[in-house]
């Protein structure tokens, strides 16, 4: 019986080909949209998983409560860590880790070059590794890490370096040209998917400033850890952190400081809070991309749905001898289901062959370093189980259910009406369901992409062409070099202006400082912004003076420039009436004076506001030079750059980005946010139209008597094709009146990110109707023309 | 009114044709009632749908009101059937959709007909059939013959010249189908519409002026009532 069902399924399935393209082609389609969005969603939510101890780890992070809001960081003062051991009894280990960076140099000892790199390490005390469970291939974290001095590399790393990792045990690396480290360890490399990038570990011993008291400054470069006692619950921590707040920040300070302790699984998600992979993927964004994965997923069972209500008629015949030999209605569901997880699974092959394909476009997109394969693992077997089974029962179910109800007097007379198959009613509303989806997508993807060009032309208030930022060693050796590097740089053909700064006008790292204001006695209620920066900063990034005068040269602080925005909080009008006024930094520096006032401009994303920020000279706080070039000569002067600069900093690794690069970096995620619903908007789009087309050709087909009635009375092709777009463009229009409100909702909250945004205009919204509204006639049209042009006679023969 | 010259048709099948019709030559008149007979696969049908324009003779010249048809646009041909020809089928083919008014009044929408004189068309012809009061019923809920009736009053209301009516009663018992018939005489005497109709029963054809006798796709007979009587 099966065989005979699985026969009558394929050659049912060959007879309308057509149809049954449409639908393994839209299925194929969502289902591989759903595969990818799994492997993504699975990859991003299995990150720090694999901890053993995972529910009783927590990382303590910090924030200030000024009167403006609240300010999050990951990190913690670095006295706080032993503070915490000392007085948290509920903590079993707590553990600090810091972030350091610099020359790694490693001797080749077979004579061959040495290797000299710049490199991200860790400072991190040994508890760590009782806290996160990693596997050491050779020595003890409590002995390896003990010392000053020390230094463990991960097993890549130490293969990297020393060619097998036995070899690196006892070797030596030279770090920033200052100490030797000793290799006394290899651990396994943290998974991919692991918080904490780590490859080079020092011991926290080394760290310069590991007896730090200072409890007012704080870098995110500073982390610490904690295992929770077996038995305890986050909330026992409340009051026991409440008592050491209180005990250990005494000084008045013009923000009130708290800690939370977030637990692990929170550290890849959480946006307010870093992590050492400074990559964050908040549950908002993975929700989003879920919904989008259900839409496909629904897009393309309603095509099903409607095909198959519409291809019902012509299979009544055969439910009427079936039920006549003797078939229960409750065989004809089983048989008219597993056709549907027959087509189901067929699509399922071509999706897989489909994602495979688009995996490493996804990877590319997203950045992950880790290569995804379909079959790596068991757990998308299930998925892809749980798949055909909802697609078979969502998709088929209903038209099951009608075609099994046929009554089979009338379907052997072929006198099954439209009517009786499944109301049209309820292909309606599925059309408007799909044409909804649709639009929201279309609104949604205008919207972003709008956002996204609004950013890319926006004036950031200075100049970002050709502009490299290049770094320069921080040690008093160098610092005496930076004045003839300018000097010679200056000299190359193609460069314009050159200026040393601790920063960019527009940049991530930005450091804040409490002030005072024309010798007021309180603290300012806001922090200052400051940036570090000789003479020829204004020259260099084009920024524009509205009051005062430039920086005179000076290597250290002398005179300030400020920006309007300070002027805003401190209440000053008139921008000239600023310059004179004195200026304080933290606590206790001596005062200078204000030279200049500078127009606004964007310090940081335009996700969020300009800071009041305050220029000045000092030396010892340069790390980059911001090069402007020649745009025509902009390649050949860079090589020409980068050889200067190893000739003046032989013993360091030369890095430049250009800004409009960096710039870019900073909306990556939006940049991703779009690609993906101009991808997913138009696989949706493509989706909803094959049915789409399917559905009136079904239309077409059953209306042919109409038709060729209609014809001899005397109607054109034009007005019959009229007469059959008619329908389907009230639901287009009703679809979009659905899909507006939702999408308005949802634009508005993205928007609502943004500081700098566009206004929610209605050209999105007219632009997705009208967008659909023609695809639907093209299609519509497309398919009645034929139907309109075909002789009457063949329909009008005798029934 | 219509001139049929040497008409053939056949369906070339794998190098074989087959002939539905061969050498028909005839001409009707204004104002005649032609009845077609023959056996079953005579090739009544095709005659008529080609008369109708609905099919084209493989070969063979066919003018109607002095028009060649064989060249004909879709265009003008859709104005011959806004403007002169009515059709009246086996299976009535009405839209089940509609309501009988609403059948009887399509084709005045599109042959433009202003929606003052549309009413007042359709109440006429309602009036006439005497099928006022089932003008808001659907085509399922009248019998055979009352929908064979909405048929006509819709090939009528767009005053043809001329009706083609495929087996009009076909499907209807005799006390119906007679009523048709008489109607049909009635529109062709008092109004001088041409009819041309297929039919398989000799009581019907006794209705009509003329008689085409079909057999193997070649006419066999040309009466006129009168040399039968």
């Amino acid at each position: 019986m099966f065989r005979l069902n699985l026969k009558i399924a394929l050659r049912n399935l060959w007879k309308y080909k057509g149809y049954t393209a449409i639908n393994i082609v839209g299925l194929s389609i969502g289902l591989a949209g759903c595969l990818l969005i799994f492997i993504f969603l699975k990859f991003q939510l299995s990150f720090d998983k694999s901890e053993e101890k995972r529910d009783r780890i927590y990382r303590v992070v910090s924030s200030w409560v000024y009167p403006e809001g609240e300010f999050f960081t990951s990190g913690v003062p670095i006295p706080l860590i032993p503070a915490m051991r000392n007085d948290f009894s509920e903590f079993e280990k707590v553990a600090a880790v810091h972030q350091g960076g610099g020359i790694l140099k490693i001797r080749n000892e077979e004579g061959g070059a040495d290797i000299k790199l710049k490199q991200d390490i860790f400072y991190v005390e040994p508890q760590f590794f009782e806290i996160f469970k990693i596997e050491w291939l050779s020595g003890k974290p409590e002995q390896a890490l003990s010392q000053p001095n020390m230094v463990t590399l991960s097993e890549k790393t130490a293969v990297k370096y020393f060619g097998n990792w036995r070899n690196a045990i006892g070797k030596s690396i030279r770090y920033d040209n200052k100490a030797d480290y000793k290799v006394t360890g290899v651990f396994k490399d943290f998974p991919e998917n692991s918080s904490f990038p780590f490859k080079v570990v020092f011991s926290y011993a080394s760290f310069d400033d590991k007896f730090g008291k200072e409890w007012g400054w704080v870098t995110n470069r500073s982390e610490g850890y904690g295992l929770l006692k077996e038995g305890l619950k986050p909330a026992d921590l409340d009051k026991p952190l409440k008592q050491f707040i209180d005990k250990h920040y005494t000084e008045k300070s013009p923000a009130k400081e708290k800690h939370y302790f977030q637990p692990l699984s929170e550290v890849h998600h959480d946006a307010r809070y870093s992590n050492f992979r400074y990559k964050t993927v908040a549950y908002k964004e993975l929700i989003g991309l879920g919904v989008i994965g259900l839409f496909l997923l629904i897009t393309a069972c309603i095509n099903f749905v409607n095909l198959a209500t519409a291809q019902a008629i012509s299979r009544s015949k055969e439910v009427g001898i079936r039920k006549v030999m003797g078939s229960r209605r409750k065989q004809l569901i089983v048989q008219f289901l597993s056709e549907t997880a027959l087509i189901t699974l067929i699509s399922l092959g071509f999706a897989c062959v489909l994602t495979e394909l688009v995996i490493p476009k996804m990877e590319s997109l997203m950045e992950i370093n880790v290569s995804f394969h379909l079959f790596t693992e068991p757990v998308i077997f299930v998925f892809m189980f749980i798949l055909i089974v909802s697609v078979s029962f969502l998709a088929g179910l209903y038209p099951a259910l009608i075609m099994s109800g046929f009554s089979p007097a009338l379907a052997i007379k072929n006198k099954i009406s439209s009517a009786s198959a499944g109301g049209l009613g309820l292909r309606k509303v599925l059309v408007v369901a799909q044409f909804a989806i649709t639009a929201v997508l279309i609104i949604a993807t205008l919207v972003v992409v709008r956002q996204m060009e609004y950013m890319r032309e926006k004036s950031l208030g200075f100049d970002t062409k050709a502009i490299s930022m290049v770094n320069i060693p921080g040690d008093s050796l160098s610092r005496l070099k930076y004045e003839p590097l300018r000097e010679r740089l200056l000299q190359l053909p193609g460069v314009h202006d050159i200026s040393l700064t601790s920063a960019a006008p527009i940049s991530s790292g930005n450091r804040t400082i409490s002030f005072k204001y024309d010798r007021r006695p309180e603290d300012e209620k806001t922090q200052l912004n400051i940036k570090m920066a000789d003479e020829n900063y204004l020259k260099t990034f084009n920024l524009e003076l509205i009051a005062g005068r430039n920086l005179s040269k000076s290597d250290t602080l002398k005179e300030f420039m400020v920006n309007e925005q300070l002027l805003k909080t401190l209440g000053v009008a008139n921008p000239s009436d600023a310059i004179g006024k004195m200026i304080s930094l933290g606590d206790g520096g001596g005062e200078r004076k204000i030279v200049g006032v500078v127009k606004d401009f964007n310090n940081m994303t335009f996700k969020s506001t300009i800071s009041p920020i305050a220029i000045f000279s000092d030396k010892h706080a340069y790390a980059a030079m911001a090069i402007k070039m020649d745009v025509k000569e902009m390649m050949t002067t860079i090589k020409k750059v980068e050889q200067e600069w190893n000739a003046a900093f032989p013993d360091d690794v030369y890095e430049a980005q250009f800004l409009d690069d960096n710039i870019q970096n900073f909306y990556k995620t939006e940049q991703v946010m779009g690609v993906l619903f101009k991808v997913f908007a138009g696989v949706v789009i493509f989706i909803s139209f094959i049915g789409l087309f399917g559905l009136v050709s079904f239309i077409a087909t059953q209306k042919t008597r109409e038709i060729a009635i209609r014809k001899v009375l005397g109607a054109s092709t034009l007005e019959l094709v009229k007469m059959l777009n008619r329908s389907f463009l009230w639901m287009v229009l009703i679809a979009n009146l659905v899909a507006w409100p939702l999408a308005y909702i949802f634009v508005s909250k993205w928007l609502n990110g943004f500081v700098y945004r566009i206004d929610i205009s209605i050209w999105p919204f007219m632009m997705a109707m009208v967008l659909s509204v023609v695809i639907t006639l093209i299609t519509v049209s497309l398919r009645s023309y034929k139907a309109a042009n075909t002789n009457p006679i063949d329909a009008l023969k005798y029934e | 009114m219509i001139e049929l010259k040497n008409i053939e048709k056949y369906y070339a099948n794998k190098g074989v044709k087959s002939y539905i019709l061969r050498h028909v030559s005839t001409s009707i008149k204004q104002g005649e009632f032609v009845s077609i007979m023959g056996p079953s696969g005579a090739g009544k049908s095709t005659l008529l749908n080609i008369l109708g324009m609905l099919e084209e003779p493989t070969y063979g010249a066919y003018e109607f009101m002095g028009e060649d048809v064989v060249s004909l646009n879709e265009r003008k041909r859709i104005e011959l059937y806004r403007n002169h020809i009515g059709f009246v089928f086996q299976a009535y083919h009405l839209i089940d959709e509609m309501t009988v008014a609403e059948n009887i009044e399509a084709p005045l929408l599109y042959k433009k007909v202003s929606s003052a004189e549309r009413k007042s068309r359709v109440a006429d012809v309602l009036d006439r059939f005497n099928m006022v009061a089932k003008k808001d019923l659907f085509p399922n809920q009248l019998s055979g013959g009352q929908q064979q009736l909405v048929g006509i009053a819709r090939a009528l209301v767009a005053q043809p010249s001329i009706i083609l009516a495929d087996e009009p009663t076909g499907n209807l018992q005799s006390p119906q189908a007679l009523q048709i018939m008489e109607l049909f005489k009635k529109l062709n005497e008092e109004e001088n519409i041409t009819i041309i109709q297929v039919t398989h029963s000799e009581v019907n054809a006794a209705y009509g002026s003329r008689i085409l006798h079909l057999l193997d796709g070649v006419i066999k007979e040309d009466l006129s009532l009168q040399q039968v009587i």
